[in-house]
């Protein structure tokens, strides 16, 4: 570890927030490992302007609850202002009042159902724009158009759904099917959904499953003899984590949109996988969620650097308007509403369990989180 | 001059219920009868408990160390206005004060003008936070309300042959006529329309 100039000022303090126990902490807890992979980086490199910046984790437990109450532990007894952290839209918008009435900064890197804003919350995931619309698309013209939907059940799946449903029905399409399961729910709870979905005859099922519980929807769909090469799941949270947990045999043939893959071919990927994996092994692939936990970051570092504070009055004006060479690609947070403007890709998962990319976007899209130039009809390229 | 205590204001206080927990000395004792005097039903706890009570009105403490984690909310989601009381004289803990959030501060010695002012200003702020966030969330759903009315609009013109207006106009007149939200009746024509097609 590099040696730190002191000027009588201490490290940068800042606030980690990712389960490492409950239904999600499968994928939090890469975006754990990624956020600390990237605060070493910065630290072994010299800090910023000299100081070290010092992460106080805690573990949330999957419940938005504790997230909140972590949030102003955070803010009020450890003296952090930038909190990076939150999967489910149920724990960020359990942390977003606490950020807004003590002036803190989220980043939260994570795909999410878009129609917020918050000036205390730097969004580095998706919005639908720069997912659902072209993951619709593809699905529409490559495997038909009766979609079933089925999700967890909470405010993430059911807006998704929403948007999914305007999407599919502008474009000509069908829902001919839609289902919510627990966060919690296991194999068994599927068994009877995916009989549901044999007897609906779908084109596609469209997952909203998140947490432990997607490998069970996937596996059940495995054991009732579907084929994904006919009606395949399309997803926009399955990742390479949650494929690692259901296994390859099970996964492959499956879609997913996100802005990140693994498999993505940048220079700044090969060394983001590589110093992920020598970091927490061989076996552990590198996802969207991990990627954008490891890049926002990377930003906040630049600004900083920039505004030498952590006064979110500061240090937001900073942030905003910035571009910056991401493993997906070169991404900028956009201005009007403190998005990100990512990439957007399709994926299939290989029998390895690699996803590899059939589609990709020349360029960044641009957020749209209130879908207000995006998202009827669907056009091509 | 002496803020008036009859008439109005005091009426405005007559329901509001209030929890002091302060120690009991001569301030504290003055502050509840002025409370008890806007007819205010006043509770005093004390040593501090752990979580303040939050099925209240208002609060009145002081600025421990620790205040925060006694408060049993998080910021931004308030239950019940807070009033801290200070010392006079004495520099508070600026962090202490910023991180517990109040709606108003109260100075030592305790007198029945502060008392009146605290109280006003920390009801008026906490009841403008309250609308400000209640107007946020309609606004939210007036976004996606928004959106419903538009796609029943197409459908409307499409399946129906209406014209913009007209379709807008079916929508208002159904909203009207079954006293429901026009983003509710959107919501069932495209749900009806998916359902049929």
């Amino acid at each position: 570890m590099a040696g730190f100039k002191s000027r009588g000022l201490g490290p940068w303090r800042v606030g980690v927030l990712f389960s490492r126990s409950g239904c999600t902490a499968v994928i939090e807890q890469t975006q754990l490992w990624a956020t600390l992979l990237a605060l070493e980086e910065i630290n072994r490199s010299g800090g910023v302007n000299g100081r070290e910046i010092v992460p106080v984790v805690y573990d949330p437990m999957s419940d938005p609850a504790t997230f909140a109450s972590y949030a102003k532990r955070l803010m009020v007894e450890d003296g952090v202002t930038a909190i990076f952290g939150c999967y489910t839209s149920s724990s960020r918008k359990a942390v977003i009042p606490v950020v807004e009435r003590l002036n803190g900064l989220l980043w939260y890197p994570t795909p999410y159902e878009g129609f917020e804003f918050s000036p205390n919350v730097i969004y580095t995931g998706p919005a639908p724009n720069q997912n659902s619309v072209a993951l619709c698309r593809f699905l529409m013209e490559r495997y038909g158009k009766r979609f079933c939907l089925i999700g967890s059940d909470y405010v993430y799946p059911r807006e998704s759904n929403r948007i999914m449903r305007e999407l599919v029905r502008a474009n000509g399409g069908e829902i001919c099917g839609e289902t919510y399961v627990s966060l919690r729910a296991r194999h068994r709870d599927f068994v009877p959904v995916l009989s549901e979905i044999k007897r609906l005859r779908p084109d596609v099922i469209f997952s909203t499953v998140v947490g432990d519980s997607t490998s069970c929807l996937y596996q059940a769909y495995h054991d009732a003899g579907f084929d994904p090469r006919v009606i395949p799941i399309g997803s926009l949270t399955t990742t390479e984590a949650e494929v690692a947990a259901m296994g390859a045999d099970v996964a492959e043939g499956h879609i997913t949109a996100a802005s990140y893959f693994e498999s993505v071919r940048t220079d700044q990927n090969s060394s983001f996988v590589r110093k992920y994996k020598k970091r927490y092994g061989e076996d552990e692939p590198t996802n969207m969620c991990a990627e954008a936990a490891y890049f926002q970051v990377h930003i906040f570092a630049k600004a900083l650097a920039h505004t030498d504070s952590l006064d979110t009055d500061l240090l937001r004006p900073a942030v905003l308007g910035t571009e910056f060479d991401a493993p997906q690609g070169t991404v900028s947070v956009s201005e009007t509403y403190a998005h990100t403007d990512l990439w957007t890709r399709i994926g299939r998962v290989d029998s390895h369990g690699r996803f590899e990319i059939l589609e990709q976007s020349c360029g960044q899209v641009d957020a749209d989180p209130y879908l207000i130039g995006s998202g009827r009809v669907l056009a091509c390229g | 001059m002496m803020p008036s205590t009859e008439g109005s204001s005091r009426a405005e206080f007559a329901k509001f219920d209030a929890v002091v927990a302060m120690r009991r000395d001569e301030d504290a004792e003055f502050l509840i009868r002025e409370l008890q005097h806007t007819r205010a039903q006043v509770r005093h706890v004390w040593p501090l408990p752990d979580r303040l009570p939050e099925d209240t009105d208002v609060v009145f403490c002081g600025l421990e160390p620790g205040l925060p984690g006694r408060i049993p909310w998080v910021p931004g989601e308030p239950k019940a206005a807070l009033v801290v009381v200070l010392a006079s004289g004495i520099m508070p803990d600026l962090d202490l004060l910023v991180n517990s959030a109040p709606d108003a501060v109260l100075y030592r010695p305790i007198t029945r003008n502060g008392v009146l002012v605290s109280l006003v200003l920390a009801r008026n702020h906490f009841a403008y936070d309250r609308r400000l966030r209640w107007r946020i969330n309609k606004l939210d759903e007036s976004l996606r309300g928004m959106r419903a009315v538009e796609r029943a609009k197409q459908i409307l013109m499409h399946t129906r042959q209406m014209g913009e207006e007209e379709a807008y106009r079916f929508m208002r007149g159904q909203a009207m006529k079954r006293r429901a939200p026009i983003s509710a009746i959107a919501a069932t024509i495209i749900d009806s329309h998916e359902m049929l097609s």
